[in-house]
């Protein structure tokens, strides 16, 4: 896809892209693709580590987490049950 | 303040294709040229729930501020942050149900919600009328089918909440910064920002779709392997014109 927020994770995301588009593409678009056979799970470990870190530095985990607070308070009030 | 904008359309593309157009959609300019906005996009979570079979995904796309330049200009940079941050950050997440053929998306923006929260939901299903067409077909890709789409934008201006407090300690000094408020009227504000962006997402909107349609068609030609071999092409570029 595009680039990584973080220079230094570009490789890896673009190493899990890849593998993700496969994966979803050749199986589980074909109903064979189930949390136990995702062979891109190593990657996104790896991705989601050098990510973390990024993410911090930004003060993006911050603002996940008021979004996350934000988000219960606007579904009860705006949009009722979600699916 | 809320505003809601609710649409619908319909892709003559099949409900699996659609799907994965969703996941390239802001992949490169070359498959998207309405993508040249978003600067970075990442993968936070991504999961198959082994009770549902669902594809649960949480991503973080950076884009040049959505927000209009009437509405920028509208405000102080004391809450703009100033020039330097004109990017927000959008967090979206979607659910994927391929035996019951839908797809539920919601993208917000994480920074700048105190001025405008835009939350957009998408959901996307195989047309009631051909149950079989989503089933895991043995070629999801088939040209035949149709997609259906109802997307909701939502915007909430919180600015009037926001700069009541403000007002009221800045109350006793009227001619200074506080009397731009007062003189527009938080509310009238407050309903201008929503108004403003209202028409500038009607009109993203229609970008978004013609996004879409491109990597759809794109998908039709090559096939996957086609669009992961554009992808790889134009990051290989950009690798050297780096």
């Amino acid at each position: 896809m595009s680039q990584s927020l973080a220079k230094q994770c570009n490789e890896v995301k673009e190493r899990y892209d890849t593998c993700f588009l496969k994966w979803y593409s050749e199986k589980y678009l074909r109903g064979i693709g189930t949390a136990e056979n995702n062979e891109c799970s190593e990657l996104f470990k790896e991705y989601s580590q050098c990510l973390k870190v990024a993410l911090k530095e930004r003060g993006i985990d911050k603002l996940l987490e008021e979004a996350r607070e934000d988000n219960k308070e606007n579904d009860a009030v705006y949009l009722g049950r979600k699916k | 303040m809320v505003l809601t904008h609710t649409t619908n359309h319909t892709y003559n593309h099949p409900f699996p294709t659609v799907t994965l157009a969703f996941f390239l959609r802001y992949c490169t300019p070359q498959l998207n040229p309405f993508a040249n906005h978003v600067l970075s996009t990442d993968t936070i979570a991504q999961h198959v729930d082994p009770a549902t079979g669902r594809l649960h995904t949480t991503r973080i796309h950076l884009k040049k501020s959505k927000m209009p330049p009437a509405v920028m200009k509208l405000l102080p940079t004391s809450l703009t942050g100033g020039a330097a941050d004109k990017a927000s950050y959008i967090l979206e997440t979607s659910v994927v149900d391929m035996k019951e053929g839908w797809m539920s998306t919601e993208s917000r923006n994480l920074n700048f919600v105190g001025v405008l929260s835009v939350i957009e939901k998408q959901t996307y299903s195989a047309p009631a009328t051909s149950p079989s067409q989503h089933v895991t077909a043995p070629n999801p890709f088939a040209s035949n089918g149709t997609t259906d789409v109802a997307t909701t934008v939502i915007f909430r201006s919180r600015l009037g909440e926001r700069i009541r407090d403000k007002l009221h300690t800045a109350h006793h000094d009227a001619s200074g910064e506080g009397g731009w408020f007062s003189r527009l009227g938080a509310r009238g504000v407050q309903r201008s920002i929503e108004s403003l962006a209202s028409t500038k997402t009607v009109d993203q909107l229609g970008k978004s779709r013609e996004g879409m349609q491109k990597i759809l068609e794109r998908l039709r030609q090559t096939g996957v392997m086609g669009v992961l071999e554009l992808r790889k092409m134009a990051r290989e570029r950009s690798m050297e014109a780096a």
